[in-house]
């Protein structure tokens, strides 16, 4: 099959499933509460065969001023058999969003649901063991949010030199009107921290 | 190449009654400039080497071991049995903040006199993970630092010429002098540090 004719064999089997093409590959978003139907069906079906559990794990979509995209949850799922690879995908709210585990349909997602659990804060209904895989004991907050800060930099600025001017041995001086970098996900000391509005 | 500088300080000769506790006692104090030189040649030119490799710097430290670069002529011995048979403890890799206690544990299991070399930009300082969530800013945070080697990941050659340095350092060093410093904190060793639990398996910790 065709990644075009896999997203809509999917879609026909799954209410509210939409299938979409990108660079040769399919994804097919599904609504959360389809989730472990739609999962059993690409596992188990004979057309798509996706027996073979590749990864799972979730991206932040990001929060604007007035729209949230929350959190989307992704399962690459291979097929030996018809060698086609396929991805499922659904949405959850940034703030108490579940999902059921799909431990039961393979194993293997223990470990990838420990740690979309403690990076994203996605709570997996049904997991055997649902703590923290990789994070030290004692960690709070999900640091791969968007809206996680990087405060390392508020503490103690880093000893590296970026900008002209900055170095020893750089003799020119920093231009005024020059944009300052900034890291992305680290915030401005200027505005966040102890010497925020300073 | 940053040496951490050695102790220097007028020879206290008023020996209290904690000074024969050390095993080195008197005498390697008073002992005469020649055999102190014959104790620091011996032991600079034996160097078991606790390779702590934990990201690509480690790479470099393999290539260093090997026949081109060959630390084994300096007499730096790699790949020590354990901590326990090992002098000096190479340090080669991003810390993180989970394996931090490891490198404590293991660092306090090695037998006096110790050496560290810390290599690469990550181990230093934590290198281009400064933002991280989960680096720790420098393996000096947790444990004392003799030469720092700089570079990301550092030569072989960089290596080398940290040994070289960290070998002057040990050949101008006075044991009593080092164990009496009460400033290094490597002196506070409790057999609870020593014996620290291993992190409990998951599911076992209910249990513990």
């Amino acid at each position: 099959m065709s990644p075009e004719e896999l997203g809509g064999f999917v879609c026909g089997r799954i209410d509210g499933a939409i299938s979409e093409v990108t660079f040769g590959q399919v994804t097919i978003d599904v609504p959360p509460e389809r989730w472990l139907e739609a999962a059993t069906l690409v596992r188990d079906d004979e057309a798509v065969a996706g027996g073979f559990f590749d990864w799972l794990s979730a991206y932040d979509g990001g929060a604007g001023p007035d729209s949230d995209a929350g959190l989307a949850v992704v399962l690459h799922v291979w097929s030996h058999r018809h060698r086609h690879h396929l991805r499922l995908r659904t949405h959850v709210p940034r703030d108490g969003g579940r999902l059921p585990t799909l431990t039961g349909l393979w194993p293997g997602a223990n470990w990838h649901e420990r740690e979309t659990f403690e990076m994203f804060g996605v709570v997996f209904d049904g997991h055997p063991n649902l703590v923290p895989l990789l994070l030290p004991d004692g960690f709070e907050g999900h640091p791969l949010r968007k809206e996680f800060v990087l405060a390392s930099r508020v503490a103690k600025p880093w000893p590296g030199a970026k900008e002209p001017g900055e170095s020893d041995h750089d003799t020119r001086a920093a231009s005024p009107g020059r944009r300052r970098m900034l890291p992305p996900g680290v915030p401005d000391p200027a505005e966040w921290g102890p010497e925020a509005g300073t | 190449m940053g040496v951490t500088p050695a102790r220097r300080g007028p020879i206290d000769l008023q020996l209290g009654a904690g000074a024969g506790r050390q095993g080195l006692g008197v005498g390697s104090q008073v002992a005469p400039a020649p055999m102190r030189f014959v104790l620091n040649w011996g032991r600079r030119y034996s160097l078991w080497v606790f390779n702590f490799g934990l990201a690509c710097c480690a790479i470099e430290f393999i290539a260093t071991s090997m026949a081109r670069h060959d630390f084994i002529r300096l007499g730096v011995i790699p790949f020590a049995p354990g901590p326990r048979q090992a002098d000096l403890m190479v340090v080669s890799g991003t810390v993180t903040d989970k394996m931090a206690p490891a490198v404590k544990r293991l660092y306090e299991q090695m037998p006096e006199p110790k050496y560290v070399i810390s290599f690469g930009s990550c181990s230093n300082c934590g290198g281009p993970y400064w933002d991280s969530y989960c680096v720790t800013k420098g393996v000096d945070q947790i444990i004392p630092v003799d030469v720092y080697v700089p570079g990301c990941p550092p030569r072989p050659e960089a290596l080398l010429h940290g040994i070289l340095r960290l070998q002057e350092k040990i050949g101008q060093e006075s044991l009593a002098d080092r164990y009496r410093a009460p400033a290094r904190h490597i002196r506070s060793i409790t057999a609870e540090s020593v014996q620290a639990p291993l992190v409990p398996p998951p599911g076992a910790r209910d249990v513990s």
